[in-house]
C-alpha cells in the first residue's frame, strides 16, 4: 500500500524547514529593525527595552537605559513601524498571489484592477480639496479618502467587467486598465486646478508609499483586516487551484469561477484598500513575492500562500530597514526601495532558465 | 447512469447554433457524436455540462435536473475531458490529478488517504505513475491529455463527456485514451472526428449536422456512404476491413 507520505515530493521535505526558517528570520529581522535607525541606541539597551515591553514589565530592566527618549523611540516609533512592515508585506503578497489566480495572469499585482489610481484620487482629493466641514485630522482624512477611492474603483471595475455576462479574466484586466486611466486623469485634473504647491508635493510623497505614518492607534485595524484576510484565503487553496485551470475546467469540477472571482476580488480590494490608505502604494511586493515562492514551492496554493505571506513580510521588513539606513538621516519612501530591489530581481527571474511560473 | 438531453436549443446572438437536438446515453453505453467542424458538437456538449446555458430544453442525469442543479452536484456525477487545456501557471501531474477530487470535497476538508488512492488509481489507469512529479507544462500534447483524463477518472464520474479527446494525438495515444475510457465501464458521450475510431469504440452514434441530429443508430446503421456524404460533403465508400473485420472507409472527391 502506498502511504500518504510517499506522495510528497522531495521539495516537500524542505518545505517545512524553510517555513520555520522564514519565521525565525522574520523574528530576528524585527528585533534588528527595532534596534537600528537614525537615533543610535545601543543594542543592549534596545533589547532590554523590547524585553521589558513584550513581557509586560516582568523581565528586562530599564535601569541601564541611558536616555529617557530611547524608550519612546522604540515603543512609539519603531515597534509599530516594523509591525506595519510585516503586516503590509504579508497583505500585499497575499493579494498579489490571489489576484494572479483570479485573472489567471502572472503579471497581476494587488493594484491590477485600478486600486492604486483609485486610492491616489481619493488621497489627492483629501489632500488638495479636503472633506470640507467634516474635517478629520489631516492624516485620517487621507487614509479615509484613499480607502474610499480604492473601494469605489474596484466596485467600478467589477461592474464594468460583469456587463454582458461572465466576468472573464481578460475583461477584468481591461476594465482595470480603463478605470485606472480614468481615475489617474481625474487626479491630474484635481492637481492641475488645485494651485497648491505644498499639497501637490504631499500628494507626490504619498503616492511613493511610506511606512512613516505608522503608529500604534492604526495597528488594530490594519492587523485585523490583514490577518483575517490571510486566515480566510489560506483555506481557499482548493478553489484558487481550480482557478488556474480556467473557467471551462473549473465548471466541470463543480466550481463557479465567475462567482468566486467576484468574492475574492471584493475581499482583496478591501485588504489592499486598507493597506493603501495607511501606507500609499508600495509597488512590486505583490508582484514579485508570489513569483519567488512559486519558483521555490510550485503553484499549489496550499503551500504557496503560507510561504508567500511570510516571505512578503520579511521582504518588506528589510525594505523598510534599507529605507531608513541607506542614506544617513533620510527616511526614503519605501516604495522606491521595493522597486529598486524588485525590478532587477524580477529581471533575473525572467532571464534565468527554467522559470515557468511555478512547477 | 443515464443521460437524457431533450430538445436543446442554443442561440448565440440571433443565430440558432443548436436546434432542438436530443441525445440519450443509456447506462454504460459508449455513445459517439460525429459531424463536420462547426456543426455544433462542442456547443451541444457544453450545454449538457453546464458550460453554456441552453435557451430551452432539459438535461437529466438519471433523476438529477442538470440545468437546475449546482455545478458541484453535477460534477460529482459528470466528468469532462475538454479539447484543449493550457494554463499560465504550472502544477505537477499529481496536483493536477488531485484537483479531480474537488467536487467531492467540502469547503475546508483536507485531502484524505482515500483521495490519494483515487489519484494513484487514476495515474495507474492512464499509465502516468512515473510522471507523478513532472511539471504539467513540460509534457507533450498526448501526455497532457492523459493527465486531464486521469483527473477526470479521479473525479469518479458515472458519466464521462469527451470533446474530441484525441485531437492532435498520434495513433497510439488515440487508442490508449479511448481504450482507457472504455475500460472504465461507465456511460460515455464522446465527440469524435475519426469514423474508424467511432466504429471501434461506440455502441451508438449520433450524426450532427447544422446544429441538429441528422441520424442516429448503431455505427453500422449510421455510417453509410449516403449519410457520410451528407455530413461531410465528401464521397465515401465503406467496406469490411479484411484485417480488423470492422467497417472501413475510403474517401475521395
Amino acid at each position: 500500500m502506498v502511504t500518504r507520505a510517499a506522495h510528497r515530493s522531495g521539495s516537500a521535505y524542505l518545505y517545512y524547514p524553510l517555513i520555520l526558517l522564514l519565521l525565525f528570520l522574520i523574528a530576528a529581522s524585527m528585533v534588528f529593525s527595532v534596534s537600528i535607525g537614525q537615533v543610535h541606541i545601543p543594542l543592549r539597551q534596545s533589547m532590554n527595552i523590547m524585553l521589558h515591553i513584550l513581557s509586560a514589565d516582568h523581565i528586562g530592566s530599564l535601569d541601564s537605559v541611558t536616555n529617557d527618549s530611547y524608550f519612546n523611540i522604540i515603543y512609539q516609533i519603531r515597534m509599530p513601524r516594523v509591525l506595519f512592515a510585516l503586516l503590509i508585506g504579508m497583505g500585499l503578497s497575499l493579494c498579489g498571489a490571489v489576484m494572479q489566480a483570479i485573472v489567471q495572469n502572472p503579471l497581476a499585482d494587488p493594484y491590477i484592477i485600478g486600486i492604486s489610481s483609485g486610492a491616489s484620487l481619493g488621497a489627492t482629493v483629501a489632500i488638495l480639496i479636503g472633506f470640507g466641514a467634516a474635517a478629520f485630522l489631516s492624516n485620517f482624512g487621507i487614509a479615509f479618502g484613499a480607502f474610499i477611492g480604492a473601494v469605489l474603483t474596484s466596485a467600478a471595475v467589477l461592474l464594468l467587467s460583469s456587463i454582458g455576462g461572465r466576468a472573464t479574466s481578460v475583461k477584468l484586466i481591461l476594465s482595470g486598465v480603463v478605470v485606472g486611466a480614468f481615475y489617474s486623469s481625474m487626479s491630474n485634473l484635481v492637481i492641475y486646478f488645485a494651485n497648491n504647491a505644498e499639497g501637490v508635493q504631499k500628494v507626490a510623497f504619498w503616492s511613493m508609499g511610506s511606512l512613516a505614518p505608522s503608529s500604534w492607534d492604526k495597528v488594530p485595524i490594519l492587523a485585523s483586516v490583514v490577518l483575517a484576510g490571510c486566515a480566510l484565503f489560506l483555506f481557499q487553496h482548493r478553489i484558487l487551484n481550480t482557478m488556474l485551470l480556467g473557467d471551462e475546467s473549473a465548471v466541470t469540477l463543480g466550481i463557479n469561477l465567475s462567482l468566486y472571482r467576484k468574492i475574492y476580488m471584493v475581499l482583496a480590494a478591501l485588504i489592499t484598500g486598507t493597506m493603501v490608505a495607511y501606507s500609499g502604494t508600495i509597488g512590486f511586493v505583490g508582484l514579485i513575492v508570489p513569483h519567488i515562492c512559486r519558483g521555490l514551492f510550485g503553484a499549489d496554493h496550499k503551500r504557496l500562500l503560507p510561504a508567500t505571506l511570510l516571505l512578503g513580510g520579511l521582504f518588506l521588513i528589510w525594505a523598510d530597514i534599507l529605507s531608513r539606513i541607506l542614506i544617513p538621516n533620510v527616511d526614503l519612501p519605501i516604495g522606491i526601495i521595493t522597486s529598486v530591489i524588485g525590478s532587477p530581481l524580477f529581471i533575473y527571474m525572467i532571464v534565468k532558465k527554467g522559470y515557468n511560473f511555478g512547477g | 447512469m443515464e443521460l437524457a438531453a431533450k430538445e436543446l436549443t442554443v442561440r448565440r446572438g440571433k443565430k440558432e447554433i443548436i436546434k432542438h437536438a436530443s441525445v440519450f446515453v443509456k447506462n454504460k453505453q459508449f455513445v459517439g457524436l460525429i459531424g463536420p467542424n462547426g456543426c455544433g458538437k462542442s456547443t451541444l456538449l457544453k450545454s449538457i455540462y453546464k458550460s453554456l446555458t441552453p435557451e430551452s430544453g432539459t438535461v437529466y442525469l438519471d433523476n438529477l435536473d442538470v440545468l437546475k442543479s449546482s455545478e458541484k452536484q453535477v460534477s460529482q456525477k459528470l466528468g469532462v475531458v475538454g479539447q484543449f487545456n493550457e494554463m499560465s501557471f504550472d502544477l505537477t501531474v499529481e496536483q493536477m490529478v488531485l484537483l479531480g477530487r474537488t467536487p467531492h470535497k467540502k469547503l475546508l476538508e483536507p485531502d484524505q488517504p482515500n483521495d490519494f488512492h483515487r489519484v494513484d488509481e487514476a495515474l495507474r489507469r492512464t499509465r502516468l505513475t512515473d510522471y507523478r512529479k513532472r511539471s504539467y507544462l513540460s509534457l507533450s500534447g498526448g501526455e497532457k491529455q492523459r493527465v486531464i483524463l486521469a483527473r477526470t477518472i479521479a473525479q469518479q464520474p458515472q458519466l464521462m463527456i469527451l470533446d474530441e479527446p484525441t485531437n492532435h494525438l498520434d495513433i497510439r495515444y488515440q487508442f490508449e485514451i479511448l481504450s482507457c475510457v472504455k475500460q472504465l465501464g461507465i456511460s460515455v458521450l464522446a465527440a469524435l472526428h475519426d469514423l474508424e475510431l467511432a466504429v471501434m469504440y461506440c455502441d451508438y452514434v449520433y450524426a450532427v449536422k447544422d446544429g441538429d441530429v441528422y441520424a442516429h443508430g448503431k455505427p453500422e446503421e449510421v455510417l453509410t456512404p449516403k449519410i457520410i456524404e451528407a455530413l461531410y460533403q465528401i464521397k465515401c465508400q465503406t467496406f469490411i476491413n479484411p484485417v480488423t473485420h470492422r467497417l472501413g472507409f475510403a474517401y475521395g472527391l
